[in-house]
């Protein structure tokens, strides 16, 4: 049987064009909880067939199986896609995000996944450390971290910088080319948060604007410090 | 030496005969360094004319009337001999000379005392002959004339002919012997095995170009996966045999960059470490010792530092007498180290990750690639399009370092201005492969190297013309086991040729330019004087002390662009270098060079202008050859 | 139609991702009203006028002293089917778009994130966020109420003239243990002291052409004053005027902070491998052709020990203002 009773980790990730890095922190994670405590990592992607590739990148990692719910390229919104995860992920004790998908930064996908599976859920953690049934969150906020402590079977999102992920060996990346990937292919519902188009900000130029010369150049110094929101 | 893995050394033969002639025979490489090339010349020829003076010795031990016959009688033989003996001597003293008085640093870590007991060894074997020879004229048994041997002659006078001299001559004669075989007896233990080794290990070196490294084969089962050189076994026999024949003679030592910035690596230290490592553990393994594991050669006998403070610019290579390809064996460390283990300068992570996900080091995105020829109306080839005469191959670093980016503007406006049939891939070139390779992913490089091939073939390219002397020697040398062959050219090479045949239109100018050579261009590919052509046209060429072959690397070579050194800079020591010449301006014909000496430059706090040769010939360009579309 | 925000109190006021929010709340329509959840909720409602609300409802219950993204969840589901509004903003904090994210899972509702425009209608047109801000969606959210976070920093506070303070009715949300599941048991504080390289959201910078130890007193100044952390270049750690925690580079720390402000580097590319992640890049050199205006995005030509200091006295009079 693919799916076993033990602690299992599944790391899901949307639209792989490339691993993001938060997501790519996830993999890592799971894969450092299976060696400490045993189990399997599964990793699900939601994209093109192409995304197979990054599927095998971190089957490198150490992920033992993957899934890929493949579509024909289009983008799902986030409603669609926790759905479509939700169906393959019910058999886990830990199902692991990357905090936002890099591209599309929806944030909410691993929430509304655990609303429909009725898990209690922890987003944006820095610290993930599991004991006895229960998982211990650690969040960043100003001057220190959050604790939560949630029982499993449990969601989590995690950031980049949690972990620092490996760089897979070559015999690694060779077996990973013969650990099973199953292709399954969900249908999407109407999109709620329809993308109409997307739009690249003028202004995106690569000369250094002179500010100014000399000290006389504060004031405006300061005024784009403002814009930024740093001063 | 069965231990050994395969490597292919026996193609090629005329080119391997002819190099046993020149550097074995004719001690070609010795004489690079002529005084002491010199010393060892007279102590080699010496030895090659005095062999059968062994045969003749112990002959003549067993049986105080015999000799070899017809060769023991020649009296031009006799002379041979004298000759030779005395040079011999001669050249032993200018040794210790050498080694006592003047100690060059290129001595450091070697074992002094191995030598100084060696080259006594050889006074004694020459000194003992002369002595016989001398008492056999003294006793009138010389089988040749006399005459023909002047200083035995001459030292004849020494002895009367008598019963002392009878004792005398048989003592010399045992003596030479007895030496001779303490010789040979101490010969497998010391570095003087060289005597065995070198000229086979010359005859077995790499006959084909300096710059193309053997690739690995990956589609191995399971129980084979074992990438690059991580204990002894995994050493090829050619390595191994390297190891045999370093004679710590230090020259490689005293032109490593590396070494000479106070880094740990020092490449004859390296081949000694390996060597001791080999010897250790190589009784255990032939035999097949129960439960013996052979010890990894990182960090055992050699640490991580050295193998990464490596630039593979080859100097050692070029200096080596007895042809030890140091290069091969850090590519070879390397690999294991990066592909088995994935143990690497954290640095250099974010470069293999750029490569692999973004297919180019700087991590930036393909589609901007060909931003650089924004205006100046360059055609990039789209698929289907029919192929140019020449492909330019512009290269990541001119593609996206800022810096680098004049000289593909510059060849660009110079290729246009000179009518050739140009174009450039564009977003569909992608790293040619070399920083991974040099770092020893050579997985990643594989990969990179097919899929350029499958771009370049179907495009139906047959020249390319790159400026990155790294692309230029990968594309040229190593895409051909890649099922890739073209005509490549480096940029200077055809620039040069558009100046002889008169299509771009220069004009001479006053100013002293230096120019410096890239490693990857002029040590591991003999382009040596197109580059100078150029510096001719535009200005007065100055150069530095260590130029053409003899270059002293601008420090970014083996993946060393995406590395921060921690001792101090070699960069920084070549622009040094090229600011005390007093020119003005410093050529150059690298985009990393050029990014290198730059940053060494201002480091130094020096006024020199770092240039590309494109870029100083476009400024030469009349206003209307340039037009822009 | 009603239009409700979630605001976070900060301190007695309210932080400003939170105005921003207002903001964008103001452009859908009215009344404005506000929800405030958690300690310091009820004195920060007061100056809330001032940026359109006319109503202010502050959550009570002592069980929400220790945030739980569950409990507030409810206080807006519970709130909202009170008042029944076209639409609901949050800022675009973690915490808004967890909150927002955790509504639209209860209430089975669209939420689009990050938002920097939007017209009101049905459904209703905006543009949000991607990539960092590098690129921007268009989009439709088809879902009543309406459930979006404004995106930090691109859209402008501002005020209202003349209004009053708002009305303020406190309201007790019917909570249960589920929504309490998830909450926060244990804060443990930063053990480090100062601001970490890594996190930091401004970083000043200095090169050789700080001239020495005592020459990065003035960065340090400028540094205080923005609440960043000081780097350097490789240069410095090897004269030894900082020590290597704090060089940028490849064999440093790589940064990625909101500005990244250069004083006296060149530019080697060593160094720009470690802040080239930095959003913006501020160089401030007396050479024009220094390689590093090359990946800056802004830059003060002369002499930083000019420069800098004058930079400082300008944030000092601009916060004293």
């Amino acid at each position: 049987m693919v799916l076993t009773a033990d602690e299992q980790a599944l790391e899901t990730r949307h639209l792989g064009f490339t691993i993001s890095p938060h997501e790519e922190c996830g993999v890592e994670e799971a894969v450092r909880i299976v060696e400490q405590q045993g189990g399997e990592v599964t990793v699900l992607t939601l994209g093109p067939p192409e995304a197979e590739e990054q599927i095998r990148e971190t089957l490198a990692i150490g992920a033992d199986r993957g899934i890929l719910l493949a579509t024909d390229g289009e983008e799902w919104d986030p409603e669609a896609t926790a759905a479509a995860i939700v169906e393959q992920a019910r058999d886990y004790n830990l199902i692991i995000f990357g905090n936002e998908s890099a591209d599309s930064g929806n944030y909410q996908v691993g929430i509304r996944v655990a609303y429909a599976l009725g898990r209690p859920v922890a987003i944006g953690l820095k610290g993930l450390t599991v004991a006895d049934g229960r998982v211990r969150c650690e969040q960043e906020v100003s001057g220190g971290r959050d604790i939560y402590d949630l029982p499993l079977p449990a969601v989590v999102s995690v950031l980049e910088g949690i972990n620092l992920p490996r760089y897979p060996s070559v015999p690694a990346k060779l077996r990973a080319r013969q650990k099973p990937v199953e292709t399954i292919t969900p249908q999407p519902d109407e999109a709620r948060l329809e993308k109409v188009r997307l739009v690249v900000p003028a202004g995106q130029g690569k000369q250094a604007e002179i500010l100014g010369e000399g000290a006389g150049a504060a004031p405006a110094v300061v005024n784009v410090m403002r814009d930024l929101g740093v001063a | 030496m069965r231990l050994g893995k395969p490597v292919e050394r026996s193609d090629d033969v005329p080119k391997r005969i002819r190099n046993e002639a020149e550097i074995v025979l004719g001690q070609r490489k010795l004489f690079q360094r002529f005084l002491p090339g010199l010393v060892h010349a007279a102590i080699f020829w010496g030895f090659l004319v005095l062999f059968p003076t062994i045969l003749i010795a112990m002959i003549g031990a067993v049986d105080k009337d015999a000799t070899l016959p017809w060769l023991g009688h020649q009296g031009w033989f006799a002379l041979m001999v004298d000759v030779f003996a005395v040079l011999v001597l001669c050249g032993v003293i200018a040794a210790f000379v050498i080694r006592k008085v003047q100690r060059p640093a290129r001595f450091e870590g070697s074992h002094l005392g191995e030598a100084d007991l060696i080259l006594a060894l050889i006074a004694g074997i020459v000194t003992t002959l002369l002595l016989w020879h001398a008492s056999r004229i003294a006793l009138g048994m010389n089988e040749w004339p006399a005459s023909w041997s002047p200083v035995s002659d001459e030292l004849s006078g020494l002895f009367a002919d008598n019963g002392t001299t009878e004792v005398l001559e048989r003592v010399f004669v045992w003596a030479h012997v007895l030496i001779i075989l303490t010789f040979l007896a101490y010969l497998p233990h010391s570095k003087h095995l060289h005597i065995a080794t070198a000229a086979i290990n010359v005859y077995f070196g790499r006959t084909g170009p300096g710059g193309r490294i053997e690739p690995l084969r990956f589609d191995v089962p399971e129980e084979e996966m074992r990438f690059g050189a991580g204990t002894v076994p995994d050493l090829t026999w050619k390595q191994m045999f390297d190891t045999f024949s370093c004679t710590e003679c230090g020259r490689c030592q005293d032109v490593c960059p590396a070494f000479a910035t106070g880094k740990e690596l020092s490449p004859k230290l390296l081949i000694m470490a390996l060597r001791d490592q080999v010897f250790e553990e190589g009784p255990a393994l032939v035999r097949s010792a129960e439960g013996f594991e052979p010890q990894p050669l990182v960090p055992n006998a050699v640490t991580d530092n050295v193998v990464w403070d490596c630039v593979t610019c080859g100097a050692c290579v070029r200096e080596c007498p007895v042809s030890i390809e140091h290069v091969d064996h850090i590519i070879d460390l390397r690999r294991h180290l990066v592909m088995m283990d994935a143990r690497f300068p954290s640095e250099s992570e974010q470069m293999l990750r750029d490569v692999e996900r973004a297919s180019n080091p700087w991590g930036k995105p393909q589609t901007e690639r060909a931003d650089w020829a924004e205006e100046l109306g360059v055609r990039v080839l789209e698929p289907g399009d029919p192929a140019p005469e020449v492909l330019y191959w512009v290269g990541c670093a001119a593609s996206f370092d800022e810096r680098a980016r004049t000289a593909a503007q510059s060849t660009a406006k110079l290729l246009k201005a000179a009518g050739v049939d140009f174009a450039i891939l564009g977003p569909r070139e992608s790293c040619t492969g070399d920083p991974a390779r040099r770092m020893g992913n050579e997985y990643l490089f594989q990969a990179h190297a097919e899929q350029n091939v499958a771009t370049l073939n179907d495009a139906g390219v047959t020249k390319i013309v790159a400026s990155c002397p790294h692309c230029f020697n990968t594309l040229g040398n190593e895409y051909s086991d890649f099922g890739g062959r073209y005509e490549v050219v480096h940029h200077s090479e055809l620039l040069a040729e558009l100046v002889r045949d008169g299509r771009l239109a220069t004009s001479a100018g006053e100013q002293p330019i230096t120019y410096h050579d890239s490693c990857y261009l002029a040590r591991h590919n003999d382009v040596i004087a197109d580059p100078r052509e150029i510096v001719e046209a535009v200005g007065k060429p100055v150069e530095m002390e260590r130029s053409g072959k003899r270059t002293f690397c601008c420090g970014a070579g083996g993946a060393h662009m995406w590395m921060e050194e921690r001792a101090g800079l070699i960069n920084e020591k070549r622009a040094a270098e090229a600011a005390a010449t007093g020119a003005e301006t410093l050529a150059v014909a690298c985009p990393f060079c050029t990014v290198m000496l730059d940053d060494g430059v201002r480091a130094n706090g020096d006024e020199l202008r770092v240039a590309d040769v494109s870029t100083l010939l476009a400024e030469r360009l009349p206003p209307e050859a340039t037009g822009t579309t | 139609m009603t239009v409700l925000v979630l605001v976070e109190p900060d301190g007695g006021a309210v932080d400003e991702l939170s105005l921003q929010a207002l903001a964008l709340a103001r452009e859908l329509g009215e009344p404005l009203e506000a929800l405030l959840v958690g300690p310091g909720g009820a004195e920060a409602a007061g100056g809330l006028g001032a940026h359109g609300v006319v109503r202010a409802h502050v959550a009570d219950d002592e069980r929400l002293g220790a945030y739980a993204p569950g409990a507030w969840a409810r206080c807006v589901t519970d709130l909202a089917a009170t008042l029944e509004p076209s639409a609901i903003v949050a800022p675009g904090s973690n915490r808004g778009n967890e909150v927002l994210a955790h509504v639209g899972a209860r209430l089975g509702l669209p939420f689009a994130a990050n938002c920097t425009h939007v017209q009101p209608g049905a459904p209703l047109e905006l543009t949000r966020v991607r990539w960092g801000g590098s690129l921007l969606e268009e989009a439709r959210l088809h879902g009543s109420p309406a459930l979006l976070s404004s995106a930090p920093h691109m859209v402008a506070a501002g005020t209202v003239n003349g209004a009053d303070a708002p009305q303020v009715d406190r309201f007790a949300p019917a909570l249960d243990d589920a929504d309490l599941a998830v909450r926060v048991s244990e804060h443990v504080e930063a053990v480090t002291s100062g601001i970490s390289l890594a996190e930091a959201k401004v970083v000043v910078s200095g090169g050789r052409g700080v001239g020495s130890a005592e020459g990065f007193a003035i960065l340090e100044e400028l540094a205080e004053q923005l609440n960043a952390a000081v780097g350097c270049s490789r240069v410095v750690t090897s004269a030894g005027w900082r020590p290597h925690t704090d060089q940028v580079g490849q064999t440093g720390t790589k940064v990625s902070p909101d500005l990244y402000i250069a004083c006296g580097i060149s530019g080697a590319t060593q160094h720009i491998a470690g802040c080239k992640g930095a959003k913006k890049i501020l160089a401030i050199n007396s050479d024009a052709e220094a390689p590093i205006l090359m990946s800056a995005d802004y830059a003060v030509i002369g002499d930083l020990t000019e420069i800098v200091p004058a930079i400082t006295a300008e944030l000092r009079k601009a916060q004293a203002s």
